[in-house]
C-alpha cells in the first residue's frame, strides 16, 4: 500500500514518529545525574586501588626480606599489584567514557530541544507563506537526534562493558588474596604482615565490587543499559 | 509576535517584538531583520525563549535559508542565546559580532555557523548591492558593542542605546519625546557606565544621516526625535551606581 502515501504524507509520518520517540527519550537530566553519580562511586574506587597498589609494593619489600620463608609470596605481589593497575586504568577508561555519553547526552538534548521548537513553530504558522521552507532544517535535525542516539547507545555499550571487566577483575582479586592467605602461613613470622596485604586486597576487592553494583543501579535507574549485570 | 515594515524601498527592513506569548519575567526585546534581495541579515535575533515565536514571524516575510546573515551588538542572552538553535536551522550562516566576544559567545553552542569578528574599528557587510556598516559603540553598554547602519535607508539599529523599559504592548514609535524620557532615564544611567565613550559615540553617530534610530528595547526614533535623543543623552550623566555607592559612603 506503500504507494498509494504522498511523499507529503510519508514526511508527516516521519515527523509523527520523530515526536513519539522524543517522548519516550529518557529525560538528558536523568541521564546526567546518573553518570555524574557513576563518576562519583568511581572517584573512591580509584584512592582504595591506589591504597591496594601501594600495599603489593610493601608487600614486594617484606617478600624480598624474607628469603626463602616469602619466596611463595613474591610472585603473588606482582599478581596484587597488577590488579590495583588494572582497577586504576578500568577506572579511568570508565570516567572517559561516562564524560562522553555526558557529551552526547547534552548534544541530543540540543537537538530534541530544536525539533521540538522548530515543531511549535511548524504547528502555530502552517499558514505563513515560507513554511514549507522549515522542512530541510527539520529533517537535518532529526538525522543529528538518531545519529546522537545511536552514538549514545554504542557508547553505553561501552561503559556496560568496561564495568562488567572490573567485577571480572575483581573476582581474580578475591581468589589471588584467597591463595594468598595460604600461601602466607609458610611465610614463619613475615606470615601476619603478608595476610594483612592479603585481607586488603579481598577487603578492597568486596568495596570495588559494592561500588560496581551501585554504578549499575545508578544506570539502571535511569533505564539506560540494555544488559542487566548478573 | 508582531512584524512591522519599517523600510521598503528596494530593499526591506522589519522589526519584530511585542510578543504577546512572552513570559511576564522576561525583559521585551526588539529584534530586527534587513532583506535585500535573495539574502537577509537578522539583528540581535533574541534569546531562547524567544526564538520559536520569531522564526515563526520571520517565515512570513522570508525563508529560511534566506537568512545568510546574523549580527549579534554583543554578549548578552537578550541578544543571542538562541544561537545554538539558529545554529541548527542556518548551518550555513555568517554571524557577525565583536571580536572580543567570540569565546564568550561560543558558550551559547555553535557548531555550524561561522563566527565572523568585528574588528574594534567596525567594519562593513554587503548583502548584494547595499552596505550595512558596523559602527563602533564600545562600552554602552558591553566592553565591545556594535551598531548598524544603513546609508541608504537613514537607519541606525542602536542596541541598547535608545531603549526604555515599559510594557511590551506600548506603541512602536516614540510619539512624545519629552514623555518617552521618564522611560528611559535610569535604562541609560545605569547600563550605559562610560560618559566618554558615549560622548564619543554621540560626535561619531552625529555625522551620519539618520531617519529612523532603532533600540533593541522600547520605541523607535524616527525624524527629528534622533537629534533631541542625541541631545538628551549628551546632558545625561552615566554610570551613576558608582556614584551612589561614593555618596552613600560619604
Amino acid at each position: 500500500m506503500l504507494q498509494h502515501i504522498l511523499p507529503t504524507q510519508l514526511l508527516y509520518l516521519s515527523q509523527t514518529k520523530t515526536l513519539a520517540m522524543i517522548t519516550h527519550t529518557q529525560p538528558v537530566e536523568d541521564k546526567l545525574v546518573a553518570l555524574a553519580s557513576i563518576a562519583a562511586e568511581l572517584h573512591s574506587v580509584m584512592e582504595v586501588a591506589w591504597g591496594v597498589s601501594l600495599a603489593a609494593k610493601n608487600a614486594k619489600v617484606i617478600s624480598a626480606q624474607s628469603g626463602e620463608k616469602g619466596r611463595g609470596f613474591q610472585p603473588i605481589t606482582e599478581f596484587i599489584d597488577e590488579i590495583a593497575q588494572q582497577a586504576m586504568n578500568g577506572v579511568n577508561e570508565i570516567n572517559h567514557e561516562a564524560l562522553q555519553l555526558t557529551r552526547i547526552a547534552v548534544k541530543e538534548h540540543r537537538s530534541i530541544d530544536a525539533y521540538r521548537r522548530f515543531d511549535s513553530v511548524r504547528e502555530k504558522n502552517h499558514e505563513a507563506h515560507y513554511i514549507q521552507s522549515m522542512s530541510p532544517a527539520m529533517q537535518r535535525v532529526e538525522q543529528h537526534m538518531l545519529a546522537s542516539t545511536k552514538v549514545f547507545k554504542k557508547s553505553l555499550g561501552n561503559l556496560t562493558r568496561l564495568l562488567e571487566s572490573m567485577d571480572e577483575y575483581m573476582l581474580s582479586a578475591r581468589a589471588i588474596a584467597s591463595v594468598s592467605r595460604i600461601v602466607t602461613s609458610n611465610a614463619q613470622e613475615y606470615s601476619d604482615k603478608l595476610k594483612v596485604v592479603a585481607d586488603d586486597l579481598d577487603k578492597a576487592a568486596i568495596y570495588i565490587k559494592d561500588k560496581l553494583s551501585d554504578s549499575y543501579t545508578h544506570l539502571n535507574n535511569v533505564n539506560m543499559h540494555r544488559h542487566r549485570h548478573a | 509576535m508582531k512584524a512591522t515594515k519599517i523600510f521598503d524601498q528596494g530593499h526591506q527592513w522589519f522589526m519584530f517584538g511585542r510578543d504577546p506569548e512572552k513570559p511576564e519575567s522576561i525583559i521585551d526585546t526588539n529584534q530586527y531583520m534587513v532583506v535585500a534581495g535573495n539574502r537577509a541579515l537578522l539583528m540581535d535575533p533574541g534569546g531562547i525563549e524567544v526564538f520559536a515565536p520569531m522564526l515563526g514571524a520571520i517565515l512570513h516575510h522570508a525563508k529560511v535559508d534566506q537568512i545568510t546573515d546574523l549580527f549579534a551588538s554583543h554578549q548578552d542572552p537578550d541578544i543571542i542565546s538562541s544561537l545554538g538553535l539558529w545554529d541548527q536551522a542556518l548551518p550555513n550562516a555568517k554571524l557577525h559580532a565583536p571580536w572580543i566576544w567570540e569565546g564568550f559567545i561560543r558558550h551559547f553552542g555553535m557548531n555550524n555557523i561561522q563566527y565572523a569578528a568585528i574588528p574594534d574599528e567596525g567594519s562593513t557587510l554587503s548583502l548584494g548591492s547595499i552596505d550595512f556598516e558596523f559602527i563602533p559603540a564600545h562600552y554602552l553598554h558591553a566592553s565591545g558593542n556594535f551598531h548598524v547602519y544603513d546609508r541608504r535607508a537613514k537607519i541606525l539599529m542602536s542596541g541598547d542605546v535608545g531603549a526604555a523599559l515599559e510594557a511590551s504592548e506600548a506603541p512602536l514609535f516614540v510619539e512624545d519625546f519629552d514623555e518617552h524620557i521618564p522611560k528611559m532615564k535610569m535604562f541609560h544611567q545605569r547600563w550605559m557606565p562610560s560618559n566618554r565613550a558615549k560622548n564619543d559615540w554621540i560626535k561619531r553617530v552625529r555625522e551620519l544621516d539618520i531617519e529612523y534610530m532603532a533600540p533593541q528595547h522600547g520605541r523607535i526614533f524616527k525624524g527629528d526625535d534622533v537629534k533631541r535623543f542625541l541631545d538628551w543623552f549628551e546632558e545625561l550623566e552615566v554610570g551613576v551606581a558608582v556614584q551612589t555607592e561614593v555618596h552613600q559612603t560619604d
